[in-house]
This record gives structure tokens, sequence and C-alpha cells, in this order.
């Protein structure tokens, strides 16, 4: 098995490096670029702990080979924060108590913050559905919902407000 | 774990494509999301040399639907593309219903309908670590010479395990593929074989490109039923599907219905055909339902026994056909 | 006396304080931490279920270029256990395997790739022995025992009476004997074990590890690789979950370091998620014969039980699984006679263990469930055959645990009034069912594991002279928010916002002793000692500012900030200066808290009568609301009302976060969970075919705090973290046969069991009325 040289696009930077061919996406990130922030919970692809949004799309990162994903733009939990600006939907989750053991934070922030883009006024069920694929072991998922619910609203809060004429 | 050793090629338009498939032979391995392949691999089910990786062959990745045509869609489209089609919504309900129950909304970003179509069979016995597998000494599908769901029998009973393909069955779907012969189009229906072992009618250098769904097929009620213990994530424990044209007066002109996860591979219902030209009939239904039963033979691949999954096809088929048949997207409201 | 309220701290939402790492991705978990040069360590498993090692070969994979060391069982041949009655393991196997996925030699390599090739070069020689797999079976066993000195696979027997069951049962006007069998489950937190060893040049070892307990594991490490005590240093990082899946000493830990030695290099092993099935110390499979005595009116008269837990192959927590699901059948309710027989089995699966509500699930379940099958047949308002059986606290069970604060009582009204429970109860429409159940928990065991004269916790606290506070803790955050609660306490008693108050916990190297995350026993113990630091700190920094303005301390508080006037709430002094004042006296400001349970909580002198006895006991009642599909047979549960009496909510937050995530892992057991075994091998080591629920099936969970003010917890308060688990599955089962007539008294209710019990009822009906 021969390395190839790879360009990967993640939270705006761009690295290169030379990985062997079999590497997920899942272990360049946490192993090469030391981005961390990406878990892993399962072996078979059923957890969604290694949620990364590829071109704004949450995908697992535990099924991407990492050669195979040199052309979009990775954003991994690392690359949700403005700076020291945390977004409304990390906001919510610390207030609501969205994040218990945090375990698989990174991933619902990450498909929340996928829905918002999307609908940024969803039901609960809309966002029970989006997120039913990410497996919390902590909270039972209400409070998930919370957070997100919380950061609909505080996301709401800091649009600008439409003047009257 | 990591993954066996393996190069991979990203080929940018399908005739590359295939003439790698031509080239390597058994060697290498078609991938497009990788749900299926990459936990598989993981177990040490697959060691291909070359993985040929699909996900760059932006021509293969479309929706398209024209009245006289009717719909065709692209092997590398994604589910996800799928459920976010109105023409798919509006056209073909049940393809729509099937294409939501898939997995889960992270699966169904990255699994493609090829990919779907395409699907391993699935056992409890099969899909396991090496580690699992070998403490018991393999089985028929893998690395052994027993099946341990049916011990008497010669075959693999591993269960097709997808929920696209019976909806595009009762829609009267077809698959084009291309290897380096040529072209070849195929009915979904004798695309599968019932044998777990080998259940896909292709050959090794072929790739499955598009499904099409002839134009007759559009506007015909439809409905998916899915039994899972989760709601999401879960493969099916038995799926079926339903699609039905009916008459602005409730007459059935044509029915079909199909089962998954209940058999080798994805089948035809055949006692949906009496279904023609009939008005709802409750005696009618409870026949298919029965026929469905004869046609699904669970085994023990999955989680739920046998007796639970071979009743739930038949409360499906009863439901699913009573949704079908009798709620009317053209019913005024207030009749009835 | 005071005019300034209670601090604002105690009893608000409280976000947890390593939020904000958890939401970046800033924070490290085990797996998350590496180490120049660190070597990839990975364990040899059991293909066999019983079989005698004959012989290991390791040269081809010691030849195999990147491997660094392989060890096995001869090499680490020290017994260990989490119990002092049970130290049966060993690192890796030495003569005999006793599970599929039983340790039987560890590599430490390059690479994970050459690691998994070392183990497919390791050659076993097994000589196969017949397994026993049936508990039931297994404790009739003569020949091939698991264990030498276990006679019939019985890892331990208890048989308690206590008062006078035979009495009891005369004085009854109804007896009612049921049969409960309830399948294994496991934690299945999301984050895989894994620990990282390192060795510093002067032999003295560091591990990371994802561990509940770190003392613990510090004492194992010490007694297994025969290490003095203090060369050992355990660090926990963040915790991906844990439910007592990591709260006692899990294989890989050991063999990390192990590894580490011998490789001469740090060794990192991170279980597959197929291992942490095999390392388990879950919940055991818990067969419940149960017979209950009650007069006409549904007053208890007595209870007899008998309970075999199918143990898997090691003892583990086992002879504590198996007291507490005797010892816990009291506190609930007033039961004046109780018989309890107890078996602790053995059989050759994975070890079974502690898992949230340790022991206490099933036994609960089964009486739950017993005492509204016996309301239904008495025609009793389920909700008053309790009322007429609550306990009269301050009082003593008859198994001599003692009860201060109790709060079910409150528990059930609120949930019967949220619910509507009496316009609901047998009057919802074929299909729709409503049902009731209660369950507690301890908030620590009053006795520990290793008995001592030690304290069960300390907590120091450093207050610089710039005002920096910090608190030095050896209780593990898991998750459930240890951390922030020490700091709320802390900051509350000293008048400091959250922010002045810092924590450094669970570092052997660096923190004093904390028995550890099981048993709820944080808050309670490692809260009440944060206070007593606290309350040390405060009484000196007020001291000196006492001397300084030249009245007694007595006259001043610590509030808001400052040192203040009692009488007219004027400044006297900032924070910061009268801590100056203090370092300046005193020439350091240093305070410590301990925490040791009364000797009269500590239970009874009977044998066994260690485990059950708690300072303190939180209390549930429950009502779930379920749809039943009498054609398909599936249950949905469409809501949860749940009241828990936490004595005080010090961060309502974290409180309803604890009990929203104890009934919904109830329900998970309930309706979905459940290890498949198939002689002795699991058919569902994954997360793809072991199914906790996603957010589709998880209803909404409406929770209400009932603070009942516990006289000896922090600030009032109890356990939030387990007591409110056991009471969801009798609850929803309630509601099943509210529903469709049908009681199921088998974990997990899946719909196979509905359609049959509902089948089995209709042929009964039909035959009566023939």
């Amino acid at each position: 098995m021969q390395k190839e040289k790879v360009r990967l696009h993640v939270n705006g930077r761009v690295y290169e490096l030379e990985i062997d061919p079999n590497r997920l996406l899942l272990e360049v990130l946490r192993q090469d670029l030391g981005l961390t922030g990406t878990k892993r919970g399962c072996d078979d692809s059923s957890c969604g702990a290694c949620t990364v949004l590829v071109d704004g799309e949450p995908q697992m990162s535990c099924l991407m080979l990492a050669v195979s994903y040199q052309e979009p733009e990775i954003t991994t939990i690392e690359g949700v924060a403005d700076g020291c600006e945390l977004d409304a939907l990390q906001r919510g989750f610390c207030v609501e108590g969205g994040a218990q053991c945090g375990y698989c934070t990174p991933g619902m922030i990450l498909t929340a913050k996928y829905l918002l883009a999307r609908n940024p006024d969803p039901s609960d069920q809309e966002i029970n559905e989006a997120l039913s694929g990410n497996l919390c072991r902590c909270t039972g998922y209400i409070q998930i919902l919370a957070s997100v619910r919380k950061a609909i609203e505080l996301l709401r809060q800091e649009q600008p407000q439409e003047v009257e004429r | 774990m990591s993954l066996p050793p393996f190069e991979v090629l990203r080929p940018w338009n399908l005739d590359a494509a295939v003439a790698t498939l031509g080239r390597f032979g058994l060697d290498v391995k078609p991938v497009a999301g990788g749900t299926d392949l990459i936990p598989s691999m993981n177990q040490g089910l697959f060691a291909p040399k070359i993985l040929l990786d699909l996900k760059g062959l932006r021509d293969l990745r479309f929706i398209r639907f024209d009245p006289e045509r009717g719909l065709t869609v692209g092997a590398v489209t994604t589910i996800s593309a799928l459920t976010d089609s109105p023409v798919i919504a509006r056209h073909f309900p049940v393809l729509h219903a099937a294409a939501r129950n898939v997995a889960s909304p992270l699966l169904r970003n990255m699994g493609t309908v090829g990919g779907n179509l395409c699907l391993d069979t699935r056992c409890l016995y099969y899909n396991q670590s090496a580690f699992w597998r070998q403490s018991l000494g393999g089985c028929i599908k893998n690395e052994g010479t027993i099946c341990h769901v049916a011990p008497a029998s010669d075959k693999c009973w591993a269960a097709f395990s997808g929920d696209v393909a019976p909806a595009l069955l009762v829609l009267g779907a077809s698959v084009r593929l291309a290897s380096p012969r040529g072209w070849r189009e195929v009915a979904l229906a004798d695309f599968y074989a019932n044998d777990g072992l080998v259940h896909i009618n292709k050959t090794h250098d072929e790739i499955v490109t598009s499904v099409h769904v002839p134009a007759a097929s559009a506007g015909w009620s439809g409905a998916y039923r899915k039994l899972r213990i989760r709601h999401s994530i879960d493969y099916p424990l038995a799926g079926v599907a339903v699609a039905m044209q009916r008459n602005r007066d409730g007459t059935c002109v044509q029915a079909r219905v199909a089962l998954t996860a209940v058999n080798p591979a994805p089948k035809l219902v055949k006692g949906a055909k009496a279904l023609a030209g009939k008005r709802y009939d409750q005696a009618l239904v409870e026949e298919v339902a029965a026929d469905a039963t004869r046609t699904g033979k669970p085994l023990r691949t999955s989680a739920s026994t046998m007796e639970y999954r071979r009743h739930m096809v038949r409360v499906f088929v009863r439901r699913a056909l009573q949704e079908v048949w009798l709620n009317s997207t053209w019913t005024r409201p207030g009749d009835n | 006396m005071s005019s300034f309220p209670q601090p604002s701290v105690i009893g608000a939402r409280t976000p947890m304080v390593d939020s904000v790492d958890k939401v970046t991705g800033a924070g490290k978990y085990a797996d998350d931490l590496t180490l120049p040069g660190m070597l990839v360590g990975k364990i040899l498993h059991s293909p066999h279920a019983h079989a005698r090692i004959r012989s290991i070969d390791t040269s081809a994979a010691e030849a195999l270029t990147g491997v660094k060391a392989v060890v096995t069982g001869r090499e680490t041949p020290v017994k260990y256990g989490i119990l002092p009655v049970g130290h049966d393991e060993t690192i890796f196997a030495v003569d005999k395997v006793r599970y599929i996925g039983d340790n039987v030699a560890g590599v430490a390599a390059t690479s994970e790739a050459i690691a998994e090739e070392a183990l497919r070069l390791i050659r076993v020689d097994y000589e196969t022995l017949p397994a026993h797999f049936d508990p039931e079976q297994s404790m009739r066993a003569e020949d091939y025992l698991i264990h030498e000195g276990r006679p019939h696979n019985i890892e331990r027997e208890y048989h308690h009476h206590f008062g006078n069951v035979e009495e009891g049962f005369e004085a009854a006007d109804y007896i009612r004997e049921d049969r409960f069998d309830c399948a294994e489950v496991t934690h299945a937190a999301l984050e895989p074990h894994s620990t990282l060893a390192k060795f510093d040049p002067d032999g003295k070892l560091t591990v990371w590890s994802s561990t509940q307990v770190p003392y613990y594991l510090m004492k194992t490490l010490s007694s297994t690789l025969q290490m003095a005590e203090e060369n050992v240093r355990v660090i926990k990082p963040l915790i991906g979950g844990g439910f007592g899946g990591k709260s006692e000493v899990i294989p890989l830990e050991l063999a990390a370091a192990v590894l580490a030695r011998k490789a001469g290099g740090p060794v990192k092993v991170t279980y597959t998620r197929e291992e942490v099935f095999y390392a388990h110390r879950g919940r055991p499979r818990q067969i419940v014969e149960l017979k209950t005595g009650v007069t006409r009116q549904g007053e208890l008269t007595a209870v007899e039980v008998r309970v075999i837990q199918d143990g898997g192959a090691y003892c583990g927590y086992g002879v504590v699984t198996i007291l507490y699901s005797g010892q816990l059948l009291n506190a609930m309710y007033d039961i004046p006679n109780v018989k309890f027989d107890g078996y602790r089995v053995l059989t050759n699966k994975p070890a079974c263990g502690a898992m949230r509500g340790h022991g206490t699930v099933n036994t609960r379940f089964a009486f739950e469930q017993q005492l509204n099958r016996i309301a239904a047949v008495l025609g009793i308002d389920p909700v008053e055959i309790r009322r007429r059986n609550f306990l009269k606290p301050p009082c003593r069970t008859v198994n001599d645990l003692r009860v201060l604060s109790y709060g079910y009582p409150e528990c059930i009204e609120r949930v019967c009034d949220r619910s509507g429970w009496k316009h609901k109860y047998g009057r919802l429409p074929y299909g729709k069912g409503i049902g009731i159940a209660g369950s507690h928990y301890v908030s620590g065991a009053a006795n520990p594991i290793i008995r001592s004269m030690m304290p069960h916790t300390t907590v120091n606290l450093t207050i610089d002279s710039d005002g920096a506070v910090t608190i030095f803790s050896g209780a593990a955050e898991i998750g459930q928010g240890s951390d922030t609660m020490q700091v709320q306490i802390v900051a509350a008693e000293l008048g400091l916002a959250m922010e002045q108050v810092k924590i450094i916990a669970a570092d052997t190297g660096r923190t004093p002793v904390d028995l550890g995350s099981y048993s709820s026993r944080v808050t309670f113990m490692a809260g009440n000692a944060a206070l007593a630091a606290a309350r040390e700190g405060k009484r000196r920094i007020l001291a000196a500012a006492a001397e300084k303005l030249a009245c007694s301390p007595d006259n001043l508080a610590l509030e808001k900030g400052g040192v203040y006037y009692r009488a007219d709430c004027r400044l006297a002094l900032s924070f910061q200066d009268a801590v100056r004042l203090a370092v300046g006296r005193d020439g350091t400001l240093q305070a410590a808290g301990t925490y040791t349970t009364p000797p009269d909580s500590q239970g009874g002198k009977f044998k066994g009568a260690g485990v059950g006895p708690s300072p303190a006991y939180s209390y549930s009642a429950q009502v779930a609301e379920v749809t039943v599909d009498s054609e398909s047979g599936q249950v949905s549960v469409d809501r949860i009302i749940a009241a828990h009496d936490c004595g005080k909510a010090l961060n309502p937050l974290a409180v309803e976060g604890q009990v929203q995530g104890s009934v919904w892992m109830g329900l998970g057991q309930a309706v979905q969970e459940e290890m498949i075994w198939q002689n002795g091998r699991l058919m569902n080591p994954g997360l793809l075919e072991y199914r906790s629920p996603s957010t589709l099936e998880s209803p909404p969970i409406e929770t209400i705090l009932v603070e009942s003010n516990d006289p000896e917890g922090p600030f009032g308060a109890k356990e939030a973290g387990e007591g409110s688990l056991a009471a969801t599955i009798p609850a929803v089962t309630h509601a099943i046969y509210d529903a469709v007539g049908v009681w199921i008294d088998t974990l997990p209710v899946t719909p196979e069991k509905v359609l049959k019990a509902l089948e089995e009822k209709r042929r009964s009906c039909e035959l009566t009325s023939l």
C-alpha cells in the first residue's frame, strides 16, 4: 500500500499530508490533525459520534476514506465557534444541559447546525427526526431538544430586527 | 480496528470506472456511500486490493422525471436526495416513503440508491467481527461450510435488507448496468436471486448506473411499512411496499406488493395480481396478506423471532393495502 | 442572624463548569490523549466459553517488526477484583478462559495494524471444557466448575429473614406469587473504554483512564503490578458516560500498564465497541420469585423473595449486586416481615456488575408489578395501596436501614395530580393505558467497599492571596456534574461567584482520596466534604477579619464577594483583603473537609448487612402513559411523568438531566434493550444490534423535583442519578395492563410477548365462557 499525498480542507484551513489510502477521515482528523473533538463511539456506523459536516451536510467520518474527501470543505466541532465566540447551538447546549458526558455533543451540534441552516423554525418532531441518527446515552434527549430550542431562540434574538416602515 | 490495506481509485467518468473494473477483475470493489462496505471491511468480510470510489461520478447523480418517459435516478444519487425530491414525493409516494425509512438521516446523506439496491445480504451470524465469526468457525457465506440459521441447508439464507428495492419493485423499475461489454438493462425483479451468497445477477465488472421507473407507474398510491425496533438507524426486520393504480371510483386497476428483509432477495407477492379490477374488499386484502406470508420466509437472520416477522408481514400488507386503497388523494373532505 | 437570603448559586439552574470544553471539542477524553513514542496496545480474547489453556506460543508475534511487547497470564498472576471477597480475576488468563472474550494476551506495537497482526500470530492451544450458560442449570452443576472453591458455581448466596414471614403470611387475606425474568442489559456508554499508561524513568507509573473509580484503580494497579501505591498515579480525564460500566477496574486498564512496563514506552489501549460488550459489568439477567401477602385493605404483611442472578464468569461487584436486590426491597414501604434468598451464580459469560440502579432495578420491577397486580385483584386503587404502606420516618426498617427524609408520599401525590390519574386509570379507551410505580436508591453506601476507618471522602481547599479558590477533590466527574456541584457548594459557602472557584479533581497524585463515582455517593459525600472544607476556610477568613476589625467573627458574614457586618449588611472588607489577612496570619490558607457516614446509618450486624445501608435514600414515583397496538403487539410510550425526591436540588438543571436520563434508560430496559446470548456467544455486541433508543422512541419526560430536605445532606441534598430508573419499568408494564389487560412479567416487553399474552388471555376467556 502506497501512501497518497492529499489536501484536506478542514475548518477553513488546508492541510497537506501523506496518508495510507485505507485511513478513515475519523482517524486522520483525530490522529494526524489533532482534531479530537470528532469522536469514535461504535464500529458499525450506528452512533453518529463521529459526525462532521461535508460541505455543510452531516456525514459520518467513520465511513469516509480520507483520500476520497479532498474536494469538499470539512467542518468539525472545532470549526463551529468563531474564535472565542461560541455558536448559538454551543451556547444552547451549555445553558440547557444538552451536554452531560459530552461524548455525543459534537455530533449532535453539527447535525443540528445543518437542520437549522435548512429549517430555522423546526417543530420538536422535526428536531427529533433530524437528530435520530445520533445516539446519546445520558440525557434521554430531553435536554438536547431543549438545547436546540434555546439555540433557535438565541438566533432569533440575534437576528437584526426588521425596522418598521 | 484498522481497515485492511488497499488502493483507492477515483475515476472522474463512467468510462474510466468501467475500464478499471475490466482491468482489475475480482481485485476491485466499487464503493459509493460506503455505508455498507466500510463497516463490513472493518469486520474483515472483504479485503479488496482496490476500491473504486464512484462518488466522483457526477453523471450518475441525478433525478430526472418526464411524464412521458418516467423517472430515472442515477446510481450515485443519495437517499437524502430521494427524500428531498418533491417529484418523487408527488408521483412515487412508495419510493419516497421507503427512502425516508432508510437507516438514519446521517446514513441517508451518505448511502446511495445504487448502494441500497446492491446491499449485501445480512445475517446475525455474518455481520460480526472476524473474532466473533472465527469463534464459531465461520458460516457458509464466509469462511465456513454451514448455515447457522438453517443447518440442514446447503444454501445461504442471509436476508436482503434494503428498503428502496421493494419500493422500486412495486413500481416495475429496471436497472441499467454498464460494463466493458457495453450497456444492459434488466427488470429489477430479475436483478435479484434468492440466494444469500449471490443475490444479485451482476457480474463483477458491471456497475449499476441508474434505475428507471416507467411513466405508467407515476401517480400510483403507495405505502411502505418497516418493522424495526428503533425508529431510526435500524435495518428492516421485515418490510412491505405496496403500490396501487386506482380509478376515481376506488377500483384497483392494478396493484403490486413486495417484501424485503424476509428472504435473500426482495420479492413481489404474486397474489397481489388478483386485486386488478376489484373494488375494495377486506377478504381480498386478507388473501394477499396470506400470500405474502407464504412469499416471505424469515429465518433467524436478525433480531425478533421468525414467527413475529411473518406475523408482521401479514399485518403490514393488510394495513398498507388498506391505506392505499381506501385513502384517496383526490377524495374531497367529507367523502368516504 | 444574617439578613442575606440563601446563596443564590444553590438551587439555580447552573450550566456545567466543563460545558464549554464539551461543546467546542476542546475537552480531552482518554482516547484523545497522545504521548511521544506512544504504542498501541491490543488484547487477544478467548474464542471459547470455557477452556483450559495448554500452552501459548508468542514467538511469532514477538518476532514481528514493530512489536514491542507481548504479555501473557504467566507474567501477571496476581489476582484482583473490586471486592475484597472477590479476587478472582487476573490481567490475562493464567490457566483457564471462562467466557468468549476473556483476556488471553496483550500486545504493544508501533501501529494498530501491526498489533492486530501480532494477535493473529499468537498460537494458543486450548482444551475446551463443558460450559455453563443458564444460571438455574449452572447452580446444579457438579463438574467442570468455573472457579475453584465455588461449589455448584454459586459465587455467593444469602438467606435473610427479618420478622417472621410465616406469621405474616398467616395474617394475610391474599397472597400472590409470581415469577419474573429480566434480561441482561448493559451500560452502552458512548465512549468506549480507553487507558493510556506511561512509566517515568524513575519507575513511577502514570495512568490516564476512563474510570469512575480512580482510587480503586490506583490500588489495583499497585497490587497487580506489585508497586508501592505512592508510585502509581491515576488521572481521570473527561469520561464519555459511565453508568457503572467504568466503576470497577476493567482489564484494559491493567493491560495498558503491564504492556507499558514491558515495552518501555507509553501504551494506549482503547477498546473496540465489541470489546466493551465483553468487558461488560452490566445488569445481570435476574430471575425473581416473589411472594407477597396483604390484608384485605392492602396492607403488606409479608414478603418472600428468591433471586437468582446470572453473574457471568467473575465476581466483580456481584456480591453487592445480589445483596442490594434483597436489602433494598426495604426502605420503600413498611414491610414487617421479609425473607430473602439470593444466589449470585457463575456462568461462562462476561462478568456482570454495577449498572445504574445497581441490584435494585429488577427486584423493584417485580415488587411494584406484583403490588399493582394485587391492587387489581383486590380492587384497590394502585395509588391508594401505596399510601397504605408508606413508611413513617424517621424510622428503621426491619432489616435495620435508617430512613430520615422520605419524599415518596409527595412524589406519589404530585405525579397523580400532574397526570390526571383519577380520571384516567381504568378509564382510557382500549389500547391506551396509564400506570404507576415507585423506586428508590441509596445516596452512597454507608460502608466502603474496603472497610477502613478512613473518611469516605476528603476535599481540600486552597485559597491564594489573590483570592483564587481551588478545590482539590478525588471525586470523579463522569458527566453527572460532580465538579459543578462542588464548585457550587464552595462558592455558595464562601459567598463567591462560581467563576471565582476552580476545581482540580480525580488525580490520585494531586487530589485527596475519594472512593469514586458509584452508588450515587458523590453529591451526598463529596458535597458534604466540600461544604465542610468551605466552612473551615470561611471560619479562618472570618477569624482573621474579626481580628482586624476588632469584633467577634459571629458579627461578620462572608457574602457576595466580601466580608459584611451582619448587623447592618455593611461591607467591611473585600474577599481578597480578608484572604490576605488570613494568609498573613496563618502563613497559608488551606482547609480540608471530610465525610464519614454516621454510625447509626451503617446498618445491622448480620451477614450481608453492610450492603443497603445509606445515610439517605432518594425516592421516585412515576406515571407512564402508553399506546398498545393489539394487532402488532407494539407498545409506544407516549409520556412519562417522574417525581424525584432529591432532598434539595442544588442544580435543578443537572437534577432534571439525571432524572430524565435514568427514566429513559429504564425505558430502554423496559421495552427494547437486551443482550442476546446463544451458547455463551453474544449475538449483538454492537450499537447497531444492541438497540439503545434513538430520539424517535424517546417520549417526553416531565420531571417534578420534590425537596424533602434531608437533615444530613449538603444543603439537604440527596442522590438524583439512579433512583428514578427502576420505577419506569413497572410503570410502563402497568400502563400496558391498563391498555390491553395483560401483565408482562419478563423483560424486555417485546411485541412478541404482548401478542402472546393477548393470545393466552383470549384463549382463557374462551375457556371460561365454555
